[in-house]
């Protein structure tokens, strides 16, 4: 009988169209992912094999989410079938078992919807011998991935989905509350994903995700790319423990729906309930004469718009379906509202605005998109799904009440929900005792700003379902148009939003300057769409489905019939207004400014290096000094730089033309003495000058310019967004550029292929005795050490900050004008900014503090402050002298987002840091040590720069690095360390994963592989601080900065610090250096058991198997296993105090070890809770969970 | 006031003649449209209620111009469609005050009166509140002649109508209608002849989209009496009296076909005269005999 049922599915749905279309569809999907650089499913596959097992398994992993509503389809439908088409008395009154019934349809259907998974291996076989790909990037054929992820991932989920919905569907017979089921289940991912975002919650988060694809990720997260390209992982670990979940979850829920079903029960239930009053027909009563009016004007269809409006929007708040959906919605955004940790080191950011509006927008409105497209088509069709069109068609009503009745009621629903998005955001913002509410901010742009949109969807789904001859091909229509208007413009390189129907300017808000500046631009473009969606209305009026006829020759009769009147004024007047706003935004976006597509810029800037990369290596003058004087307008955006540069000829020849790089978007004009414009190239923002005499070897002069941002009408996509009308802050790359810049080459790699460039060249090579290579900062290529001088003006209100000291500030024309002067030769490399700031100063042995922030960001400025002079303490005593007379944090807007360093100014933007949310006391202090970073700049950067080669930002970044770490561990201790540098770890071992190119050792890395210089720096010189201490490590230090601080070209190379490390290490540990520096070294260490009995004097003898094994990796990740000849630390720790992740150090101790099992033996005075190998995780281990286990007392 | 058609022709795109030059003029009173299923009656009403347009020809309500003048003739027209579906999760109180207030009813409270009036004419008053999806067949119905009623209309097309009732509903449904149609057109369509026996002072054939009569019922019997026999036989034998006479109709009496046919000469053959009815005018025209 089981299996009678079991067939009885899998014929049906494989005789069903819908299941091959299904995964024909995932097939296609992935085949065009896997064939192709322009279709992705997630990331990008650019540094794997696109057949790479570890890619297999991941689309197996992720078309989960795909296939969760066609499982819920399917298994919903095969478990309501015998109920829907009404056979359930045939079948019911038929001996059969309970067993057989239920287990037959559930695991026919279930077998079934595996089937459109297969569709992953389907499409990566076929894509792989597709004549266009790249035969390089494909990989053997793995037929182990393919089964694992068949086996991990489309199985299991497909098995406990599956029971999941068919259990509610036998148990309720309801559809409705089946996909329900499935959103749940989609919830509990998005709150497994949100758990992910910490280190501490991984655990959890894997265990938790119904799909396993966090779990994949946990589990694969630190898989070089040699690994994603070789390995294939199976049901190991914490993957097979969260499949065992939730296959037990599902077994459990399946169990009880069979126990809860009975056949008989459904019978009876599903009975419909019709109401019947059989003779109490028609009474015969007097035909009623009720006097009441009758009117058709327009006051009538005002009262019929209402009444409508009424009738749609309850009839669709009503909906289950509505009710589910909205729920659904409100739920997804919850777990990120809560849950996101967004500052990095499991930091959160402080719940403000525009970040918990930016966290509804990110989840809440796929959903109403959604909404909109599926009740536009519902509440057009709803007459005639309801076979209500013809009695309401012959009503004397006009169309247009109608109309926009149920327009009203769709975006009424959005309305309301955005309303309670806007009281969600709010309760999270109270109950993380964060009180700023500002809800002129959540009104303008939830309920305003981005409402716009939705009227314009709402509208454009409303005509295309008008004019539409079914529903279906209505849906259609709009989801392909959506999806058109999406992506086509880029392909067909069409830059401006006229065309791109609803689109408006981007924006954003800061608490800076609020819309301000972007607001003109927007407001004519939302009105452009605001009209043209009036058109649309209006043709929707007039094209209104009423009657039978659908021929479009009848309905273009009736709506030329209709175009009369008022709906004839109001549709000239909407399509004037669009043609006159129209022209007025071209004037505005194409004759006052310009619009230069991404493919434009492109092309400039293939054009650019093709045109002048000769130029590269001509020598040419250098800049010595600046005098700037700028005045900024803020409110107007405008701008006038005006500098007089001293340039000399430092070369040893003769220097006959300057080649000048002016910046785009703005005018620039250049007057070096005695030199002639001899080509101007303004499409690439060239510049040839000729000098007449040429400059001899040694010889100065002026190089005098004007820089200046004009602010005319608006922009399609503001240019220069630096300038603001408050929170200005540009830097002086602004200037023009004397020499070729190769900054403004074509990076990416695909692109430069397209335009015919060679493979960008990666930085020289590392180089010892370097001097010709080295004569150039990695800064800049222009200038060695300059004296820096502004006279900076701006609007009252604000204040004016450029590098140095102010030496006078005074006002003149009703402006306020300030004098700066740098005390110190500085890197060409430095900003102003301007805004109206609150200021906090402190001092420190004469040294001024200033935190310039606005009055709305006070939270973390004390430990800003704090940070400056904890940094200033250890900086002066461990490295040298402090070369400015203050330092400033400086706060600037949004528009980007990062903490920068120039000399003795620390902009810092709005959005990291000011808004961290430091309440909780255990976590790692981000402010403190993001300050502490850019304030170690100020030696490492500013005092000692690298030259133009590998490893020159170990020179800066990481020892920035190693410094802010030593400041903080003075304050905060090294448990906090610990804590901090399993982040560091973390994050190194996962972007090794996804280098693109080749993962380099530290003294040769990349100026763009933050990943190392940042966070395997951190790992490595806090352990070589270990192990050679910090007085070693510091006096390294001061001899790198004793010999290369503020010294001329040659500047020096990785191989300074690397050397002075060397020379600061004892023989024994030279090793380290190696290891550490020169190559890429990872280690696979655990402990295999640790026991300890007590000894009679209460002391521990503690006794510890381990396995050391030691690997050095290639520039792919490919390991080769090298003996163990290190000291290696082992330990035991005390149990953890309460709410402490840490327990007190019982024993330490570095013992020489070698590779393979050992034993050690060490007595503890307290009872050990655990011990293990390289106890505080110092060494790069892929797995550093096994270092230590529980110590077993005897 | 009368109702004139003129000429009226529809065409379907998949080649089936709907009308096919429809002429009638329609009186006060009680209409009725008599034709099989498929005739063209419900494309005829719905072209009468606006909601279709014929290829050629054209109607006049009094001096409103059915086809050009759609929004006058809703004004003053009640339409109960054949098949009507009702919008979920309503009350049947709400539904009809929703179209009153399309219908033009602007007042509140004299809109919730003219409702209640109707449901209790039409004896649905107790269930008012209830969700128009639980009622019955027959309370469906009775729904739809409170919605075609409201607004005192001077041209009621009701199609099909007694479609699933039961006799007793069937009878008291017609006993309303037969009120309403005093002063007002009613037009009525149906497949069944007795409907347009009992109900209609004036009445049309129509078959494949063509008026095969017009006229009152009485002036149609009277053509055709004397010349309607009727004979009891074998089934086996209808073959051969198709064949030998023009059997205009046969059913089954007690287990045994009753032929009708038509003859202006007395048959013999054991045929016997009967009155005719409307019925056999129906089959007779239909079957193209006359």
């Amino acid at each position: 009988m089981l299996a009678h049922f079991f067939w009885f599915e899998v014929r049906y749905w494989t005789r069903s169209t819908m299941l091959w279309i299904f995964t024909a569809i995932i097939a296609l999907m992935v085949f065009g992912a896997a064939s192709t650089d322009q279709i992705t499913i997630g990331a990008a596959l650019e540094n794997t094999y696109h057949n790479a097992p570890f890619v297999i398994e991941n689309y197996y992993s992720f078309m989960c989410l795909l296939t969760l509503l066609m499982i819920t389809a399917f298994v919903n439908s095969s478990a309501a079938r015998d109920f829907s088409s009404n056979t359930h008395q045939l079948v019911f009154s038929t001996p059969l078992r309970k067993f057989d019934y239920l287990a037959g349809h559930y695991l026919g259907a279930t077998t079934v919807s595996v089937i459109p998974m297969l569709g992953v291996s389907i499409g990566i076989l076929v894509a792989k011998y597709m004549p266009w790909v790249d035969a390089e990037r494909w990989g053997p054929v793995r037929w182990d991935a393919h089964w694992n992820g068949i086996l991990v991932f489309a199985i299991p989920n497909t098995f406990f989905i599956a029971a999941i919905i068919f259990t509610i569907a036998v148990l309720t017979r309801s559809t409705v509350t089946a996909f329900i089921g499935g959103l749940i289940l989609l919830t509990v991912y998005a709150v497994s994903q949100a758990l992910m975002t910490d280190l501490r919650n991984e655990t959890l988060g894997s265990l938790l995700d119904p799909f396993a694809i966090r779990t994949f990720f946990h589990a694969t997260k630190y898989w070089t790319v040699a690994d994603k390209n070789h390995m294939s992982i199976g049901l190991t670990g914490l993957l097979l423990w969260n499949r065992l979940i939730w296959i037990a979850v599902g077994t459990l829920i399946f169990a009880f729906g069979y126990i809860r079903f009975s056949f008989a029960e459904r019978a009876t239930r599903s009975k419909k309930k019709l109401l019947d009053d059989e003779g109490a027909a028609l009474a015969n009563v007097a035909i009623p004469q009720v006097r009441a009016s009758q009117g058709f004007g327009f006051n009538t269809q005002l009262a019929q718009f209402w009444g409508t409006l009424g009738v749609e929007f309850w009839g669709l708040v009503k909906t289950t379906s509505f009710i589910v959906i909205t729920i659904a919605a409100l739920l997804n955004m919850v777990p990120s509202l809560i849950l996101s940790a967004s500052e990095g080191y499991g930091n959160s950011s402080l719940p403000v605005t525009y970040k918990v509006i930016e966290l509804v927008q990110g989840t809440l409105y796929l959903f109403l998109i959604s909404m909109i497209t599926y009740y536009a088509g519902v509440l057009i069709w709803k007459e005639r799904d309801s076979a209500t069109d013809e009695i309401q068609d012959a009503m004397p009503h006009a169309e247009w009440p109608l109309y926009l009745a149920k327009l009203t009621a769709l975006l009424g629903t959005i309305f309301m929900i955005q309303c309670l998005a806007m009281v969600a955001g709010v309760l999270v913002q109270t109950f993380n005792g964060y009180y700023r509410y500002q809800f002129g901010l959540y009104v303008s742009e939830l309920l305003v700003m981005n409402f716009t949109v939705f009227i314009f969807l709402a509208v454009l789904a409303f005509f295309i379902h008008v004019i539409s001859p079914n529903k279906y091909i209505g849906y259609f229509l709009f989801i392909a148009f959506l999806i058109a208007n999406q992506f086509i413009w880029r392909p067909l390189n069409v830059g401006t939003l006229l065309v791109q129907f609803g689109n408006q300017p981007d924006y954003t808000y800061s608490d800076f300057y609020g819309y301000t500046p972007f607001l003109k631009a927007w407001l004519w473009f939302t009105a452009y769409w605001l009209v043209f969606c009036g058109v649309l209305a209006a043709g929707s009026i007039a094209l209104w489905q009423r009657g039978r006829e659908t021929g479009w020759r009848f309905r273009l009769a009736v709506a030329r019939s209709r175009f009369t009147g008022p709906l004839r004024a109001f549709a000239v007047l909407m399509t004037a207004a669009f043609i006159v706003i129209g022209g007025w935004i071209y004037y505005n976006t194409k004759v006052l400014n310009t619009i230069v597509t991404e493919d434009d810029h492109d092309r400039l800037q293939a054009d650019y290096e093709k045109s002048y990369k000769k130029y590269q290596e001509l020598p040419q003058p250098r800049i010595t000094s600046v005098k700037y004087r700028i005045d900024l307008y803020p409110e107007r955006r405008n701008l006038i730089m005006r500098g007089d540069e001293v340039i000399q000829n430092k070369s040893n020849q003769a220097i006959s033309a300057v080649h000048v790089v002016v910046a785009e978007n703005l005018q620039s004009n250049v007057d070096i003495d005695g030199a002639r414009l001899a080509k101007n190239d303004r499409r690439l923002h060239f510049q040839t000058y000729e000098l007449s005499p040429p400059m001899q070897p040694g010889d100065s002069r002026h190089m005098r310019f004007t820089v200046e941002k004009k602010t005319a009408g608006f922009e399609n996509s503001m240019t220069n967004r630096e300038i603001m009308p408050n929170g200005t802050f540009f830097n002086n790359t602004i200037a023009p550029q004397i020499g070729y810049q190769p900054a403004g080459e074509l990076d990416n790699k695909n692109k430069r292929k397209k335009y015919g460039l060679p493979e960008k060249d990666l930085m020289a090579a590392l180089e010892r005795n370097c001097t010709a290579d080295c004569m150039n900062t990695y800064i800049s290529n222009n200038s060695d050490w300059v004296d820096v001088e502004t006279v900076i003006g701006t609007s009252p209100g604000q204040i004016a900050i450029a590098p140095g000291s102010l030496l006078r500030e005074w006002s003149e024309n009703g402006r306020c004008y300030y004098q700066y002067h740098l005390g110190h030769s500085a890197l060409n490399f430095y900003s102003w900014l301007s805004a109206d700031y609150k200021v906090a100063r402190e001092q420190w042995n004469g040294l001024d503090i200033e935190v310039y922030y606005l009055a709305e960001h006070p939270w973390n400025v004390p430990k800003m402050l704090r940070s400056v002079r904890k940094s200033f303490e250890y900086y002066t005593t461990n490295f040298g002298p402090y070369a400015n007379k203050q330092a400033r944090i400086i706060e600037f807007p949004r528009v980007a987002r990062f903490a920068q360093a120039f000399p003795g100014t620390m902009p810092y933007s709005e959005a990291i840091g000011f808004i961290a949310n430091l309440k909780k006391p255990d976590d790692i202090d981000f402010v403190y040590y993001v300050v502490a970073h850019e304030m170690a700049h100020q030696w490492w950067a500013h005092q000692v720069i690298g030259a133009n080669m590998q490893g020159a930002t170990a020179l800066s970044e990481t020892l920035a690095q190693y410094s802010a770490l030593m400041v903080m561990e003075k304050e905060y201790g090294r448990d906090t360390m610990r804590r901090f540098l399993e982040y560091e770890m973390d994050n190194y071992l996962r972007s090794r994963g996804r280098e693109l190119l080749k993962e380099r050792p530290l003294e040769r890395v990349e100026a763009d592989q933050g990943y190392i210089h940042y966070r395997k720096g951190s790992v490595v010189m806090y352990y070589l601080k270990e192990m050679i201490g910090e007085d070693a490590v510091n006096r390294a230090l001061r001899k790198v900065l004793g010999q290369y601080g503020y010294a001329p070209a040659p500047y020096p190379t990785s191989y300074a610090l690397v050397d002075a490390l060397r020379a600061e290490t004892p023989p024994n540990l030279q090793y380290l250096i190696k290891d550490l520096f020169e190559e890429i070294t990872e280690f696979s260490n655990r402990t295999t058991a640790a026991r300890a009995t007590k000894q009679p004097d209460g002391s521990y003898s503690v006794a510890i198997e381990v396995d050391a094994h030691k690997f050095t990796a290639d520039d792919k990740g490919n390991e080769t296993e090298v003996p163990v000849d290190d000291w290696i630390e082992i330990g035991a720790f005390a149990k953890p105090p309460k709410d402490k992740k840490y327990g007190k150090v019982l024993h330490r101790d570095c013992i020489h070890m070698k590779s393979g099992k050992a034993t050690y033996r060490f007595i503890t005075k307290e009872e050990p809770d655990k011990a293990g190998i390289d106890p505080f995780l110092l060494l790069i281990d892929r797995v550093p969970s096994d270092n230590l286990k529980a110590v077993d007392i005897r | 006031m009368e109702l004139k058609i003129e000429h009226l022709s529809k065409r379907y795109p998949n080649g089936v003649r709907a009308l096919d030059d429809v002429s009638l003029t329609i009186p006060l009173g009680m209409y009725g449209l008599l034709g099989p299923n498929g005739a063209g009656k419900s494309t005829l009403m719905r072209t009468l209620a606006t909601l279709q347009e014929p290829d050629t020809g054209q109607a006049f309500l009094g001096d409103i111009d059915v086809l050009r003048q759609k929004v006058d003739v809703r004004k003053t027209l009640g339409y109960l469609p054949q098949d009507f579906g009702v919008y979920p999760r309503i009350s049947a109180q709400d539904m009809l005050d929703h179209l009153a207030l399309l219908k033009g009813f602007t007042q509140r409270k004299e809109r919730k009166e003219l409702v209640d009036a109707l449901l209790q004419r039409v004896n649905l008053h107790s269930v008012r509140k209830k969700a128009l999806t639980s009622f019955s067949g027959g309370m469906r119905q009775r729904f739809g002649i409170a919605q075609a009623l409201i607004g005192n209309p001077k041209l009621l097309i009701v199609d099909e109508p007694t479609a699933g009732l039961d006799p007793g509903e069937r009878n008291r449904f017609y006993n309303l209608l037969s009120e309403v149609g005093e002063n007002v057109i009613v037009i009525l369509s149906t497949h069944i002849v007795q409907d347009v026996m009992e109900l209609c002072t004036n009445m049309a054939i129509i078959h494949q989209g063509k008026v095969l009569f017009a006229g009152s019922p009485e002036n149609a019997v009277e053509e055709l009496n004397g010349r309607i026999w009727k004979r009891s036989i074998l089934k086996a034998e209808i073959p051969e009296y198709e064949k030998r006479y023009r059997v205009i109709s046969s059913k089954l009496i007690a287990g045994h076909p009753l032929i009708h046919i038509l003859s202006s000469e007395p048959p013999g053959d054991g045929f016997e005269p009967v009155t005719a009815d409307l019925e056999d005018v129906f089959f007779t025209r239909i079957s193209g005999l006359n």
